[in-house]
């Protein structure tokens, strides 16, 4: 009765498939995009995060609910209107071991439970924990929306793997996905390498993060993410962990924040994190822990939800990096 | 006369009323409360003795708000009852059909939904001081403003000021911020109302339905901002009862007059409990870690009631209560 | 060494029987009180879930009262509550305090590690004699459970107040007291008996409401202000979605509550389609089932931004009106105050009440 997904009869011949610019986009959107691009379909994405979203947001969600859970809400209502389907998979698990996060193992259900002012939703469960089979199935059905043609839809997915490689291999690189969707400034000379840590969906956001990584190479700071260390380096880091995470996407956050201590290859450490994250409170403890141990390098923990204000966020960033110009024997 | 008396202890104020038979209200106290919940009811019950005739005889009393134990065994209550049961009655009692109340006291605010005249739901905010009465007292101290002139302020604005107003916190650093870069004072005042508005109804009136007739009452409703504030994000007119700042009193009274319909005679102590000395004093249990503090009011040497314990074990308490049937 | 383990609700009781029956020698913490939440908020993560901060808070005391061994369940996700145990021995060690560790995970998912916590605390007792000990130790919580279900059941009839609460505890006190399997069959029949012995007016009208939500906060009074009891005492039938034995497993099919999860799973589709860790869908399953059985309302408690119980919450608007059933939530953490609780609680009740006289219940409002 809620969730509801396509019936075949209702399915427009080239559908618009609306993406919401939040939760898992910044980390999965060329797979997506051109997966529903070469079945046919437009593919029509929220603008990014600004107040009118915010405040759509909040007036739908839940205010228990994490801020980048009440911003999806604001952006697949701003999508509402203008397509046949919001896709809204419930991803449980991208591998075997670990899971996502539980509001996104909850995300069709919470959107469904907006009643009439819910649009259509594409969703379908992704939980590798049942196997490539199982994942694959749930493609197919989402493709199904575009075509019947199997062949179709597993070329589509080909195709979006490839646009997911080569978007993992630019950041590899060393690019942040902001500057892949346009939405990033060059760097002005940074004399001062920042490592920034936190979920995709926190550090990308430019409204949630207020413009985080933007405002840091605009003070001469060169900024370096998780997303551009290899799987490799965030598996070994986590081998400090006596007991293995169960959250996929915290390991990542895990393991390039102890990857950023340890080795001392930045100047300093920003801890990005969302007030009500469940799976952050705790990792909180350890990333501190660490960074305590070791004291190599400089860690602030910026902790943001709707209440926080720019300027308050402003002044903390800015001292932070004033800071670490001092230690380094620069004039700020 | 006879009259049914209705009495409202919260922490910021306390409001004392009384209905004749015909539930017109002969008499009403609005005060503040001052921490002191005893006093505050003895001076508001001469206060509003004052207002009535000799010849008045209490033929019930009811008592509500936060202090509604400790008042109901001060006075001789018939009947004590919460406070979203009481508004709820008052707010129906004035509009019949009302299917919304919207209601911001002094340390609380409150959302109550009916149907058919039955409360169908209800959410109650006490932990966030933003949009309560207090909150914007303070904003009117800090701006030089008498808080009654507020609301005019308010009416006055063409283009409200953008405040975040989720927290009392976040919003007196916004507003301070606005000032300082050169926002119109009216703008900002209305612009609080908004945001204290937009507040409310996120934390208070999420998915819940806030259908025409409305009802707004408690302290606040005397801003006419904050009216403006709701009928434009409602969109719908809203009313405010003639007693909107006694309402709790109102429903109080209400409650104890239908709980003396059999009959019943009251165990109203009469207007003298204001001259009566009661000693209140309080201890703490060693009871276990917990170390409650132990409240009990006693009047010459005869413990009235006692209450503060978590398990219970020092609960002496007359039953005033008609909960239970 | 001396082994302590937290506070919640009866598992006290459980946890004794079973560390006496592997010779473990062992402390019970300090009663939870408001002491154990100051001590857990001041060294727990400020935004930890409240049972992670209270269960600090008594850990910490067992320390204090000579514990040098902290027991421990672990968890696979993905509910923070599997990485409490991580979590709170980096904040222990952090304030320097001297402890070891024995985090129990679950039997299902790490057979391995859970035969080897065993060995860690009872190395001189084979893995036939534990089996055989928690075999023992989970039937006696069995009883504890259903002892509890049928108080919940029965003490809203009483006639003298407090007299079903006295009958359960003198219950606990003969079952603690068992052995061996007779003897606790034994026991259990004597502490149902004196509970059924309790006088009772059968004839008292009475709401019928289902309690839901978090584990933690349904099975521990101190922090749910003894809600079960308050709604007992002020005429309301009560069923929970959660009893200890039923969530420790390892069974899924919850011979206390007398659904199973699939059950359960099954009740929430539409709503709640999947599990999202935690009781969440079991919130939403048994909300569903309290509704077909024609209850008057339901009440739900989760600590602040608890993940699983926040979604449920999310979607109990839709869930109220599509089925109208009066549904309260309280979102607890350490500043919780028991009188906006009551408050609350009172105007609730007042609610169904009217809902019940609306559908052609006698009783009124206001007692005449």
């Amino acid at each position: 009765m809620l969730g509801r997904v396509t019936e075949r009869e209702t399915r427009p011949m080239r559908p618009t498939i609306g993406l919401p610019q939040a939760l898992v986009y910044h980390k999965y959107f060329p797979l997506w995009g051109e997966f529903f691009s070469y079945l046919g379909a437009d593919v029509a994405v929220s603008g990014p995060t600004d107040k009118r979203v915010l405040n759509a947001g909040l007036e739908a969600a839940d205010s228990e609910l994490c801020l980048p859970v009440k911003l999806f809400f604001g952006h697949v209502l701003e999508l509402a209107q203008q397509v046949d389907f919001v896709f809204v998979p419930r991803i449980v698990a991208v591998e075997g071991d670990a899971f996502t996060c539980p509001k996104l193992l909850g995300l069709p259900d919470m959107i469904g439970a907006l009643g009439e002012r819910a649009p259509s939703l594409l969703s379908e469960t992704f939980n590798m924990k049942r196997g490539m089979r199982d994942f694959y199935k749930s493609v197919y059905k989402v493709g199904s929306v575009c075509t019947d043609s199997s062949i179709k839809v597993y070329r589509a997915w080909r195709s979006g793997l490839r646009a997911q490689a080569d978007y993992e291999r630019q950041l590899l690189g060393g690019v942040t996905p902001l500057d892949v969707l346009g939405q990033g400034i060059p760097e002005k000379e940074p004399d001062l390498t920042i490592g920034v840590v936190g979920h995709a969906y926190n550090v990308y956001d430019r409204h949630l993060s207020m413009d985080l990584i933007n405002r840091l190479r605009k003070s001469g700071g060169r900024v370096v993410t998780g997303e551009m260390l290899p799987p490799k380096v965030i598996e070994r880091e986590l081998q400090r962990l006596p007991k293995r995470l169960f959250w996929s996407y915290e390991k990542e956050v895990v393991g390039s924040a102890f990857h950023f201590i340890h080795t001392g290859d930045v100047d300093g450490i920003i801890f990005l994190l969302s007030f009500a994250c469940g799976p952050d409170s705790l990792t909180q403890v350890l990333i501190e822990h660490e960074a305590r141990k070791t004291s190599k390098t400089p860690m602030m923990s910026l902790v943001v939800d709707e209440h926080s204000g720019e300027a308050g966020m402003a002044t903390r960033v800015e001292a932070f990096v004033d800071m670490l110009r001092w230690q380094k024997g620069r004039v700020c | 006369m006879r009259g049914y008396l209705g009495i409202d202890v919260g922490s910021v104020s306390t409001n004392l009323v009384m209905l004749t038979e015909d539930d017109e209200v002969a008499a009403s106290v609005y005060r503040r409360t001052r921490g002191q919940p005893i006093v505050a009811v003895q001076d508001g019950l001469q206060e509003l003795a004052t207002q009535l005739p000799e010849d008045v005889e209490v033929a019930g009393a009811g008592t509500t708000g936060s202090a509604r134990s400790l008042s109901g065994v001060i006075v001789g209550a018939d009947i004590v009852k919460n406070e979203i049961t009481a508004h709820a009655i008052a707010a129906k009692h004035v509009v019949p059909d009302v299917r919304t109340v919207l209601e911001i006291g002094g340390q609380d605010s409150k959302v109550i939904l009916l149907r058919d005249g039955v409360v169908i739901d209800f959410a109650m905010n006490t932990v966030c001081a933003a949009g309560t009465g207090s909150f914007l007292d303070h904003q009117s101290a800090r701006l030089g403003i008498p808080i009654e002139e507020f609301g005019g302020y308010a009416l006055k604005s063409e283009a409200a000021t953008q405040i975040a107003g989720r927290c009392s916190v976040f919003a007196e650093s916004d507003m301070v911020h606005k000032q300082q870069i050169g926002h119109r004072l009216e703008d900002i005042i209305y612009g609080l109302c908004k945001a204290l508005v937009r507040n409310y109804l996120n934390n208070l009136a999420k998915g819940s339905e806030l259908a025409a007739p409305l009802v707004f009452q408690g302290g606040v409703a005397a801003n006419a901002g904050m009216k403006r504030a709701f009928e434009e994000a409602l969109g719908e007119a809203i009313v405010i009862p003639e007693h909107f700042n006694v309402m709790g009193a109102i429903g109080a009274a209400l409650l104890a007059k239908a709980s003396m319909a059999g009959g019943r005679r009251t165990s109203f102590k009469g207007f003298c409990v204001s001259d009566l000395v009661y000693d209140t004093s309080n201890f703490t249990c060693k009871g276990c870690a917990n170390t409650c503090e132990i409240v009990k009011i006693s009047i010459e040497g005869e413990v009235l009631a006692r209450w503060g314990s978590r398990c219970g074990k020092w609960e002496v308490e007359e039953r005033v209560s008609a909960a239970k049937a | 060494m001396r082994a302590s383990f937290p506070h919640m609700g009866n598992i006290h009781l459980l946890m004794s029987d079973l560390l006496e029956r592997l010779e473990v020698e062992y402390i019970v913490a300090p009663p939870t009180t408001t002491k154990t939440l100051e001590i857990g908020v001041r060294h727990a993560p400020e935004f930890a879930c409240l049972p992670l901060k209270i269960t600090v808070g008594n850990f910490i005391e067992a320390l204090d009262t000579g514990a040098d061994t902290l027991l421990m369940a672990g968890g696979t996700g993905p509910c923070r509550f599997g990485y409490y145990a991580e979590t709170q021995k980096r904040v222990m060690e952090q304030i320097g305090l001297d402890f070891s560790m024995v985090t129990f995970e679950s039997p299902a998912a790490h057979p391995a590690m859970f035969v080897k916590a065993f060995k860690t605390i009872a190395p001189d007792k084979s893995v036939l004699q534990v089996w055989r000990a928690l075999k023992t130790s989970f039937a006696k919580g069995r009883c504890f459970d259903l002892l509890e279900k049928r108080l919940l059941q029965l003490r809203a009839y009483e006639v003298a107040p407090g007299s079903t609460t006295a009958a359960y505890e003198a219950g606990l006190e003969l079952m603690s007291k068992a052995k061996s399997r007779e003897q606790i069959d034994a026991a259990y029949a004597e502490a149902l008996a004196l509970l059924d012995e309790v006088p009772l007016d059968r004839e008292r009208e009475v709401l019928k409401i289902g309690i839901v939500g978090e584990f933690y906060m349904l099975l521990e009074p101190f922090v749910n202000f003894g809600v079960e009891r308050w709604l007992n005492e002020h005429d309301v039938y009560l069923e929970r979605s959660v009893y200890l034995t039923d969530w420790i497993g390892p069974s899924r099919r919850n011979p206390v509550l007398g659904v199973s999860d699939a059950d359960v799973g099954r009740l929430a589709h539409g709503y709640l389609s999947h599990h999202v860790g935690g009781e969440g869908q079991a919130t939403i399953g048994h909300t569903m089932k309290y509704i077909e059985e024609g209850f008057d309302g339901i009440v739900h408690l989760l600590p602040f931004t608890c993940m699983p119980e926040t979604i449920a919450k999310t979607i109990f608007p839709r869930l109220a009106r599509d089925m109208d059933i009066p549904v309260l939530s309280f979102v607890i953490d350490e500043q919780t105050g028991k009188a906006g609780v009551i408050t609350r609680l009172e105007a609730f009740l007042d609610l169904l009440w009217s809902r019940r006289r609306a559908k052609g219940g006698v009783r009124e409002l206001v007692a005449s």
